[in-house]
């Protein structure tokens, strides 16, 4: 099949899915084109910009080459408008009550200097990053890829510090809490519920995220981190952890980062799935960091197609290229492993041999086998999460 | 000699906070359209979030603005009267819907 007669099937086959929405809802490519704003934000370079009260800040996608997002390009995201607008480091202090045999206290120095310091390097993305691929528009931000980034923290397990606290035998859930807070007081807090089974030792509580402090927006000064989850549950600014024994029903765990409850968790437009889960693990993915979208690239140059792939912690095995529209896929290198919940950088190179446009696509695939599905595969749901179909960048050969 | 101890000093002093006096945020002007009801938008969404939650959404029907507007109300505890339920309603399906009322 020549390209021409590609482009023409794909033009029939967009037209029908476009008739079948009224029903179904289709997923395609999410939005890349948006531009960083003119402001630029505490600690931040100029992002993709959504809102300034809460901040909602985009990592341009072509940061996503290297296997670390440097703290002044990665995403923000808060709940809750009202962000304290200083901490005192010297008087902070994390509670840890509820269910435990000793109510605890601890300052920040006692955190960095009482318990065995932990790295590790995680992948921070938000459930409805993406969502701009699917159509009819899914609630909430319209996210292009950049809702996400990958860093090195380093704090204490949250499983020594429970340890300390000492649980009492009927323990079984666990709620944090950070210091946003909301405009009305009975605004519900930003809390999130865990389930004890569900906290390994993986689960820390960092202060340093890339070998510094980390950036005021991305929850200085502690933040929890649940490596392979997304990240609605990575509480910033935590500043308490109760212990209970019943689960608390809560706005923010009972209605919002839920996705239907049935195999290929999707939905129709006009029928909500009634039962619906907790988006928990994330799924295989990669992003194309370089080339973007629209690039002109040489004629017979040797171009390095340059990405990301992770997944939940299962670890990615190997990442595809095809630039021929998928009916062939070449096997990407993979650059050294930082550890199974760290993103995976990858790069393919190649020789555009004829000219004018030309797709770009990657897919993922991880030790369990599962792969990335084509965009349209993957079924609408009406919180837009867990989007992770196969980038198709478009470049034009010259 | 002298370098090298001039750069561990350095790199030591990244790991104090960053955040040593307030914070601020900028503020940001959002292309809002203004209309019959603005005012009430003004004065009910803006207390907890930007214009920018409302203008990234992209068109929707009337349905999907009335869902939210409930949500404000419902889970977030919004203070909203019944009047102000109805004119941001409307002015979010006028100026931000797609025309569809589904």
């Amino acid at each position: 099949m020549k390209r021409r007669d590609f482009f023409k099937t794909s033009i029939v086959a967009s037209a029908a899915l476009l008739t079948n929405s009224a029903t179904a809802g289709v997923t395609g490519q999410p939005n890349e084109t948006r531009k960083v704003s003119k402001y630029a934000f505490p600690e931040k370079r100029t992002l993709i910009t959504y809102s300034d009260r809460p901040p909602l800040l985009e990592t341009p996608i072509s940061v996503f080459t290297s296997e670390h997002t440097p703290n002044d390009q990665f995403f923000v995201r808060w709940h809750l408008p009202d962000i304290p607008t200083h901490i005192d480091e010297s008087s902070y202090t994390i509670h840890i009550n509820g269910l435990v045999k000793h109510e605890l206290k601890i300052s920040l120095n006692e955190l960095k200097n009482n318990f065995e310091q932990v790295e590790v390097s995680a992948v921070l993305q938000c459930g409805g990053n993406s969502r701009s691929a699917f159509t009819p528009t899914a609630g909430g931000i319209q996210w292009g890829s950049g809702a996400m980034g990958c860093a090195k923290w380093k704090g204490v397990r949250l499983k020594d510090l429970l340890q300390k606290a000492g649980l009492q035998s009927n323990s079984k859930w666990i709620g944090f809490n950070g210091l946003e807070k909301a405009a009305y007081f009975e605004t519900p807090n930003f809390v999130r519920e865990l389930e004890i089974d569900e906290l390994d030792e993986h689960v820390i509580i960092a202060y340093e995220m890339n070998g510094e402090d980390l950036p005021y927006l991305n929850g200085y000064p502690l933040r929890l981190i649940i490596p392979g989850y997304y990240s609605d549950s990575w509480v910033k600014m935590l500043s308490n952890i109760t212990v209970t024994d019943k689960y608390k029903s809560l706005f923010f765990m009972d209605k919002a980062y839920r996705i239907a409850d049935n195999a290929t968790e999707s939905e129709t437009p006009e029928k909500h799935y009634k039962k619906t889960k907790p988006i928990t693990v994330m799924n295989v993915k990669s992003v194309i960091g370089y080339p973007e979208n629209g690039a002109r690239i040489y004629h017979n140059s040797e171009v390095v197609v340059r990405g990301v792939a992770w997944d939940g912690g299962f670890g990615i095995k190997k990442v595809m290229v095809s630039i021929d529209n998928g009916k062939s896929w070449k096997e990407a290198i993979l650059k050294d492993n930082l550890g199974r919940y760290s993103y995976r950088e990858f790069r393919h190179s190649f020789k555009p041999t004829e000219y004018g446009k030309l797709n770009i696509m990657s897919k993922a695939i991880n030790s369990l086998g599962e792969e990335q599905p084509l965009s349209e595969k993957i079924g609408w749901n009406h919180g837009g999460y867990k989007y992770n179909g196969v980038q198709i960048v478009n470049v034009e050969v010259v | 000699m002298k370098k090298i101890i001039l750069l561990s000093v350095l790199a030591f002093s990244t790991l104090f906070a960053q955040v040593k006096t307030d914070i601020q945020v900028p503020y940001m002007p959002y292309e809002i359209k203004l209309g019959k009801g603005f005012d009430a938008v003004q004065a009910n969404c803006l207390m907890c979030h930007s214009f920018g939650y409302i203008t990234n959404q992209g068109p929707q029907p009337r349905i999907f603005w009335r869902e939210k507007i409930m949500k404000m109300i419902n889970a977030f505890k919004s203070p909203m009267s019944k009047e102000d339920i109805k004119t941001v309603e409307d002015y979010l399906f006028e100026h931000y819907g797609n025309g569809k009322e589904e």
